[in-house]
């Protein structure tokens, strides 16, 4: 089961995933990112401190976007993983990729 | 010799009534000479009257028999019996009329013995008539029985052994009980009469052949009841056989039989091509509703429906046409209309309102058929039905008739059973053709997993100094997991284990990519970092956008006791160390395959090399394991996976591999899935030989 939520805080564009990401429901989290593209977004945050399982699928949505972002000067960043989900995004090394905040504050800060 | 009695049957009963008549002939003859020579002949009428119920058993005995044996539900052939016995009796009784009248008042003609001849003869052909017809009726009264009709009829057989034997009650008087018998049999006669089921199943033709035999049999049977009333009142005959309450009752119920038999069937005449429409109907109903086999085609469907709904609406054209997106929109049904025509009347389709509101329905599961008027030259009413298949319309059929409003509701709504029928038939092809195209990519997947499993080493490289086993479980036929062994040279081992992202069918393809990137690069004598250098390079052209592998790559060298590891983004590998009884497991920073897909990935990848004892214990492990959940929604973790491999790091590389996945099936519970691939390879090294 994943849930999503989009708002808008201090010109971010902030997803709040709730629930699991799956190979059953990776599209649905790539399609809203790509809505989040379409709408011009320039600074996307991930908010996952309610998200409690991602899967190797849905990472391969997080990384997909990696080099687009680059090329359009989209910043991307991630944050209030719980420490299981977060322990997933090291080990697989994306936390080299992606800046992986603490909370919300704390990404706005940076 | 077991069947013989039932070939006889009927023969002995057809030899034992001529005998019982020639006796009877001879009985009357016999007295008729000693009246006239006035001699006491000692045979009283009874005796005359038991063989006369005797001829009438063996005669009913042999046609029961005879008719029984070449029953079939020719209703035509029944009536032809009845009328050639008829015809035949009336024509022998009419020569002997013929004959008496061209005597005239000659010594023959009066001639007793001649004469009682002539009535024995009579008598026995109108006996036959009677008991055959009665035999025939009896097949047509109970056609479709009930046990209603059986009752009666038994009834009706009852009533008339009583007739047979009612004349040593009255010896033959025309009295109150012979009137009062006849009355009864007579209501129950009319009541039998009431059963004429088989008529309406007579076509037309049949209907006016029926209707002439039924004629002929009329008029025998009043032929022959007008000479025995001759007969009667002539009374010269010693003992008089005809004026017995069983024949003549037979003769009222053949009568009656017949002409119930004879007006129903006369005023069915006009509405028998009704009936015949609604049979024909039926039988297509039965053809439409068989399920198409999968190797026929929907068109045979359609054009027996087409031809169905034309019979039932009497349409003067039709065709079917099916929507240009649907699969099979090929099919052209076109019947007694050119294409010039069609297309006429479409585009007249078109101008109508209703016409184009009922075509663009989002519903098509509820439409309706429509009717329109036409201002056509020719086709003045058109019936469009929609093809309905699984709540979509695939197209729709168009019935055209020249006369205005000429479509009633009857036919509308046999119409629309007809198209139901059809449309569900279609359906079940579909589904039909859908199932077996599953199986066949079952068969398909099947075959794919046979593959994929060769693609796993059946047998790991390993030296005599260390233990190696391995294990791989797909979540669904196919998996993305990957593990391998390759011996560089004597002394030098390369262990590897993937996982590439995401499962089922397009992570297995990865991985025999994975497979290939391996075998090519290992051989050449890459140290691990550059291996995973390469592997990223060459896996970045070949993954999907949102795919990566992780993988973990282990150089083992024997002589010198040292590992050299490198990990992209791969589950972390658990070393046991024996000497502190402590196991860690080997993490430090290292990207997926296939995530980065430049230069930069260098960067984010590393080596470590470490030394290792004897007794030492690698266990390489995928992330199903780490992440395979109980019903709680816990985590196996790698908490379990460290501690039980410290309890049992004494044991074999194989029994500590079993222990593990055992537990790991104990905690998922009895009958939980694992819902992903998960794959472990064990490595446990061993005190060199001394």
């Amino acid at each position: 089961m994943l849930r999503l939520e989009k708002t808008k805080e201090k010109q971010n564009d902030i997803l709040s995933l709730f629930g699991e990401v799956d190979a059953s429901n990776s599209v649905i989290l790539d399609e809203a990112i790509q809505e989040i593209i379409a709408s011009g977004a320039k600074s996307i945050l991930i908010d996952g401190q309610n998200l409690e399982y991602i899967s190797s699928a849905g990472l391969g949505v997080f990384m997909s976007y990696l080099e687009d972002f680059q090329e359009q000067a989209i910043s991307m960043k991630i944050c209030g993983l719980t420490p299981r989900v977060y322990e997933v995004f090291r080990i697989l090394g994306l936390d080299q990729l992606i800046p992986i905040y603490q909370d919300r504050a704390a990404a706005f800060a940076d | 010799m077991v069947k013989l009695p039932s070939i006889h049957i009927g023969k002995l009963s057809l030899l034992l009534s001529v005998l019982v008549w020639l006796a009877l002939l001879f009985v009357d003859l016999v007295r008729l000479f000693g009246i006239i020579n006035e001699i006491e002949s000692g045979i009283s009428d009874e005796f005359t009257w038991i063989l006369e119920i005797i001829f009438f058993f063996t005669l009913y005995g042999f046609y029961s028999y005879s008719i029984g044996k070449n029953i079939q539900s020719d209703f035509l052939q029944l009536l032809w019996r009845a009328a050639s016995t008829g015809i035949f009796a009336s024509g022998v009784a009419l020569i002997t009329e013929l004959f008496y009248f061209s005597m005239g008042d000659s010594k023959l003609a009066t001639e007793p013995f001649l004469k009682n001849f002539f009535y024995h003869v009579n008598f026995a052909l109108t006996t036959i008539f009677l008991i055959s017809s009665a035999l025939l009726w009896k097949h047509l009264i109970l056609y479709q029985k009930n046990k209603q009709v059986v009752k009666q009829w038994q009834a009706f057989e009852f009533a008339m052994l009583l007739a047979m034997f009612f004349v040593f009650f009255n010896k033959n008087n025309f009295d109150y009980s012979f009137l009062f018998g006849m009355v009864i049999i007579l209501v129950i006669s009319i009541v039998l009469s009431g059963n004429l089921k088989w008529i309406p199943y007579l076509t037309f033709k049949e209907k006016w052949k029926s209707l002439l035999f039924l004629f002929l049999i009329l008029l025998s049977t009043g032929y022959l009841f007008s000479r025995l009333l001759v007969y009667t009142q002539a009374k010269n005959y010693m003992v008089n056989l005809t004026d017995n309450l069983f024949l003549m009752a037979l003769f009222g119920f053949i009568f009656i039989y017949a002409i119930f038999s004879f007006l129903v069937t006369l005023f069915n005449l006009p509405t028998s091509s009704v009936f015949e429409q609604k049979l024909t109907e039926a039988i297509n109903f039965q053809r439409l509703s068989q399920s198409i086999q999968p190797e026929d085609n929907e068109e045979q469907v359609l054009d027996i429906l087409l031809d169905s709904c034309m019979s039932a609406s009497y349409s003067d054209g039709a065709w079917i046409e099916i929507n240009p997106e649907e699969q099979n929109a090929g099919i052209n049904q076109l019947r007694f209309l050119d294409e010039a025509t069609k297309e006429d009347l479409s585009e007249l389709i078109k101008t109508q309102k209703s016409a184009t509101e009922w075509a663009s329905t989002d519903r098509p599961e509820m439409l309706q058929p429509l009717l329109i008027r036409l201002e056509h030259p020719r086709y003045e009413s058109i019936l469009l039905i929609p093809l309905v298949i699984n709540k979509t319309a695939i197209g729709r059929m168009v019935l055209c008739k020249e006369v205005r409003d000429g479509f009633n509701k009857e036919m509308i709504n046999i119409i629309s059973t007809f198209v139901r029928q059809a449309c569900i038939a279609v359906e079940n092809h579909r589904l039909m053709n859908q199932a077996i195209q599953n199986e066949r990519y079952q068969e398909e997947l099947k075959i794919a997993q046979r593959v994929q499993k060769a693609l796993l080493p059946a047998k790991l490289d390993h030296p005599d100094s260390f233990e190696i086993c391995a294990f791989s479980n797909a979540a669904d036929e196919v998996g993305g997991d990957y593990y391998d062994t390759y011996k560089l040279d004597d002394n030098r081992y390369v262990l590897i284990i993937g996982d590439v992202s995401g499962k089922g069918t397009s992570a297995a393809f990865h991985m025999s990519q994975m497979k290939g990137v391996f075998h090519s690069l290992i051989q050449l004598n890459l140290s691990p970092v550059q291996f995973m250098i390469w592997a990223n390079s060459a896996l970045s052209k070949c993954l999907e956008r949102n795919h990566f592998i992780t993988a973990s790559i282990f150089q083992i060298n024997i002589k010198e006791q040292k590992i050299c590891h490198s990990r992209a983004g791969h589950i972390p590998t658990l070393f046991y160390k024996a000497k502190e009884a402590k196991s860690e497991f080997l993490f430090f920073d290292g990207l997926g395959l296939g995530i980065l897909r430049n230069k930069q990935y260098e960067n984010h990848v590393q080596e470590k090399t470490f030394t290792y004892e004897p007794e030492d214990i690698l266990v390489l492990i995928t992330d199903g394991i780490v992440e395979a959940k109980n019903q709680k929604g816990n985590q196996f973790g790698f908490e379990r996976i460290r501690s039980l491999v410290e309890i049992h790091h004494s044991k074999s590389a194989r029994q500590i591999q079993n222990q593990l996945i055992d537990s790991l099936h104990l905690f998922v519970g009895g009958d939980g899935m694992i819902d992903d691939d998960y794959s472990m390879m064990v490595v446990k090294f061993q005190h060199s030989p001394v």
